[in-house]
């Protein structure tokens, strides 16, 4: 380590021996040395800035502006708080005396501050010079001189811009460095700024409450001296005045002290980590503990907020969902035009079927459906619809058929019965068409009557079937008595028997010619329905109708 | 004497004459009617009809012969059957009679049906042409002719029966032989079958008369 620092060291004094101008054109040896001597200052300035996450400056395939990105993100919590302590020692020159030896080694830091401080007034001259002259090729040369412009700079731009973090920085950093003991121990001290405090706590309950770190932050920052407190203040008020802020925090601060009292901004942190832990390869276990005890810090803070937030966003939703109408769903009893369309598909309705579901057809049941046909067609059982016999209401006249055949007996003979029968009216022929069925009768008869043998002649009555025989209309007398002595005009057959008032009455000459063409129509019609009727019996037996020629 | 009697005074009647007894007359013979000569009818058989004559002869010459007592022989020469009464023939329509059996035979008809017109006194026959009824020419004719007929004659044998009448059709000439009323029905039959009307609604007609008629009794 003293072979580096030595080396540093003679590289730096190499540096500043060399010739101003050579910075302008790019020289390998010159930028070696001009790493070499930054890291030796950057690694002299670390134990001052306990939160950098680089332990060294990483040089070695770095980029100009790398390095001095590093060499940027350590330096400035360092001048912010070297700013404070100047300051510090300004208003109480008493404390320099009292300053605590660090254990890292801060003798060396001191002197090399000292010594810093003279440089950095020797470079100042330097860097004015050369701010004319600057290129990109000087950059690196410039990394030490930009260290220094910077120091010069910001000491005046951070005043007038960037303001309030840098200071709470450099206060943080002062706060975190090492004040936290001394504070403490001071009970006057914290008896007079809980007064002043209270006064401020009426003020921040007025305000509102802005920036939580921020505030905090400076308010912390009051608790580290009673003499800076009062410019503290000023400066925050003034601070708070240019940006609206309140010291509301201020009078709480007591009781709700928190982590970015004592450990600065976690929001900054946390990115300073990130970057860090991009850029470094390696990391030694402390820089791990802190880092992930920050961490978590941040984490459980930050997930309790996040929590919160998660809540309030889902009050606001179901208040807004409280206050809208409701899904049709919800609405009980909703008919098609009030809901979307196709939105019954969506939504699972419940309903009872009245209807038995579909079967589903397997081959299970076409086997059975099948055994079945087979069992039915075996057995013959065929559901056919049997045509109800129709009763016969009226006795149905007997339609006297015509006979094709020649007559077999003579005319003389036809006229002979003719006479017979109007002579004696009961010797009429039985109205059999057939003779055939004449014998089947008689055979019948016969059967019939041994059948009622075997029942003992104890039988059920027989239905009323009319008779389908003519009645011959003759006088009733002669029907009964041979021997008609007195003819009594009293007909066998009752006058609506005779005729029943339906038919043709009028004959045909007596029509007129409207009546004429009716009767023709319905004649006609009756015709035609008659055929229509006979077609489709013939259809159903399968035979072709004859054409018959007349 | 017619003189007028002023006052009521009888006047004794001359001694009626007794009339002479109303005189009996037996009714006059068919022989005496005649004064004593004989009828004759001649009735000449066509040429188609010769050998159903000769078949029949015996059936014919029986009941005329036995009882209605007139001579009847066949003039082969001139191809006539005559007839001629006898001094004991009962009635002087019977020859009248028999010559309308023959002549109903020539025509067409059988003896069966024929000796009908002996037996009953009402039947008559009526002939008539196809022509009086419709002027067919050719095909229409034969058509016409078929139509009266029917298929195997079933048309004629349903008019025949339904109208019980006995018909003859022979080409162009149609005979009827039944009873004044049936011959009607027959004849309009006929005629309808003539005029062009198809057989079933003849049928049909037939039908409805033969029910009027049964009904009648």
């Amino acid at each position: 380590m003293a072979d580096s620092k030595d080396a540093g060291e003679e590289a730096l004094r190499r540096l500043i021996a060399t010739f101003q101008p050579s910075f302008l054109a790019p020289n390998p040896a010159l930028s070696e040395t001009s790493r070499a001597a930054s890291r030796h200052l950057f690694s002299a300035l670390r134990p001052f800035c306990p939160k950098s996450p680089l332990d060294q400056l990483l040089i070695d395939g770095f980029d100009a502006e790398q390095i001095w990105q590093q060499i940027d993100l350590q330096s400035q919590p360092l001048l912010s708080s070297l700013r404070r302590q100047v300051k510090h020692f300004a208003k109480n020159p008493e404390e320099i005396s009292k300053l605590k030896v660090v254990p890292l080694g801060k003798k060396v830091e001191k002197e090399q501050r000292e010594d810093w401080v003279e440089e950095s007034d020797g470079f100042d001259e330097e860097l004015e010079d050369d701010e004319e002259g600057e290129g990109k090729g000087g950059e690196e040369g410039m990394d030490i001189e930009d260290e220094d412009e910077e120091q010069g700079r910001e000491s005046d731009n951070e005043e007038e811009s960037e303001g309030e973090d840098e200071e709470e920085k450099g206060e943080d950093g002062e706060a975190g460095d090492g004040g936290i003991e001394d504070k403490f121990l001071k009970i006057d001290e914290l008896a007079k700024y809980l007064e002043k405090e209270e006064e401020n706590f009426e003020k921040a309950e007025e305000d509102t409450r802005g920036k939580k770190g921020a505030d905090d932050e400076e308010n912390t920052e009051d608790d580290d001296d009673d003499d800076e407190e009062e410019e503290e203040e000023e400066e925050e008020s003034d601070e708070d005045a240019e940006f609206g802020f309140g010291g509301e925090d201020a009078a709480g601060d007591m009781e709700n002290a928190r982590y970015e009292d004592f450990f600065g901004d976690k929001g900054k942190y946390s990115k300073k980590m990130k970057a860090q832990l991009h850029q470094e390869s390696e990391g030694s276990d402390e820089e791990d503990d802190d880092m992930k005890f920050k961490k978590q810090n941040k984490g459980t803070a930050s997930t309790h907020q996040k929590q919160l937030e998660k809540i309030h966003s889902k009050i606001e939703e179901m208040e807004k969902a409280n206050l809208e109408p409701k899904t049709w769903t919800m609405q009980g009893e909703v008919t098609a035009a009030k809901r979307p369309k196709n939105s019954a598909l969506e939504v699972d309705l419940d309903f009872e079927h009245n209807v038995r579901p579909a079967p589903v057809i397997t081959e299970e049941v076409t086997a059975s459906i099948e055994d079945m046909i087979k069992k039915r067609i075996t057995e013959g059982n065929f559901n056919d619809v049997q045509k109800a016999p129709k009763l016969p209401s009226k006795v149905p006249r007997e339609v006297k058929e015509l006979d094709d055949n020649k007559s077999k007996k003579g005319l003389a003979e036809i006229y002979e019965q003719e006479y017979v029968e109007k002579e004696d009216p009961t010797s009429a022929p039985l109205s059999f068409r057939d003779e055939q069925k004449q014998q089947a009768s008689v055979l019948f008869k016969k059967l019939g009557l041994k059948l009622d043998a075997l029942a003992h002649f104890s039988f059920a009555p027989k239905p009323v079937i009319e008779d389908m025989s003519v009645q011959i209309n003759v006088p009733a007398l002669a029907m009964e008595e041979i021997a008609p002595v007195a003819v009594s005009d009293a007909a066998m057959l009752a006058p609506e028997e005779v005729f029943e008032g339906k038919g043709d009455i009028k004959e045909e000459t007596e029509l007129t010619k409207e009546e004429r063409k009716r009767r023709r129509a319905n004649k006609k019609r009756r015709f035609k329905a008659a055929a229509v009727k006979r077609m489709g019996k013939k259809v159903q037996e399968g035979a072709l109708p004859n054409q018959m020629n007349g | 004497s017619n003189m007028v009697l002023s006052s009521m005074e009888v006047e004794a009647a001359p001694e009626a004459k007794p009339l002479p007894p109303k005189p009996k007359f037996e009714p006059l013979k068919p022989h005496e009617m005649s004064d004593g000569q004989f009828q004759f009818r001649k009735v000449s058989v066509p040429q188609h009809r010769y050998n159903p004559l000769k078949k029949a002869w015996m059936d014919i010459y029986t009941p005329i012969y036995e009882q209605m007592k007139i001579d009847i022989r066949m003039n082969l020469k001139a191809r006539k059957v005559e007839l001629k009464t006898r001094p004991d023939t009962p009635d002087i329509s019977n020859l009248q009679k028999c010559a309308d059996f023959v002549h109903a035979f020539m025509m067409g008809f059988d003896v069966v049906d024929a000796i009908a017109l002996l037996r009953l006194d009402e039947l008559y026959v009526e002939s008539f042409e196809i022509k009086d009824v419709k002027t067919l020419r050719g095909d229409h004719l034969s058509r016409a002719i078929g139509r009266l007929s029917g298929k195997g004659g079933k048309t004629k044998f349903a008019i025949e029966n339904a109208t019980k009448t006995k018909i003859v059709i022979a080409d162009t000439k149609i005979h009827i032989l039944g009873s004044f009323a049936n011959i009607k029905i027959a004849r309009d039959s006929l005629c309808s079958l003539i005029m062009g009307s198809p057989a079933g609604k003849v049928y049909s007609k037939l039908r409805a008369v033969t029910a009027r008629l049964a009904e009648r009794f």
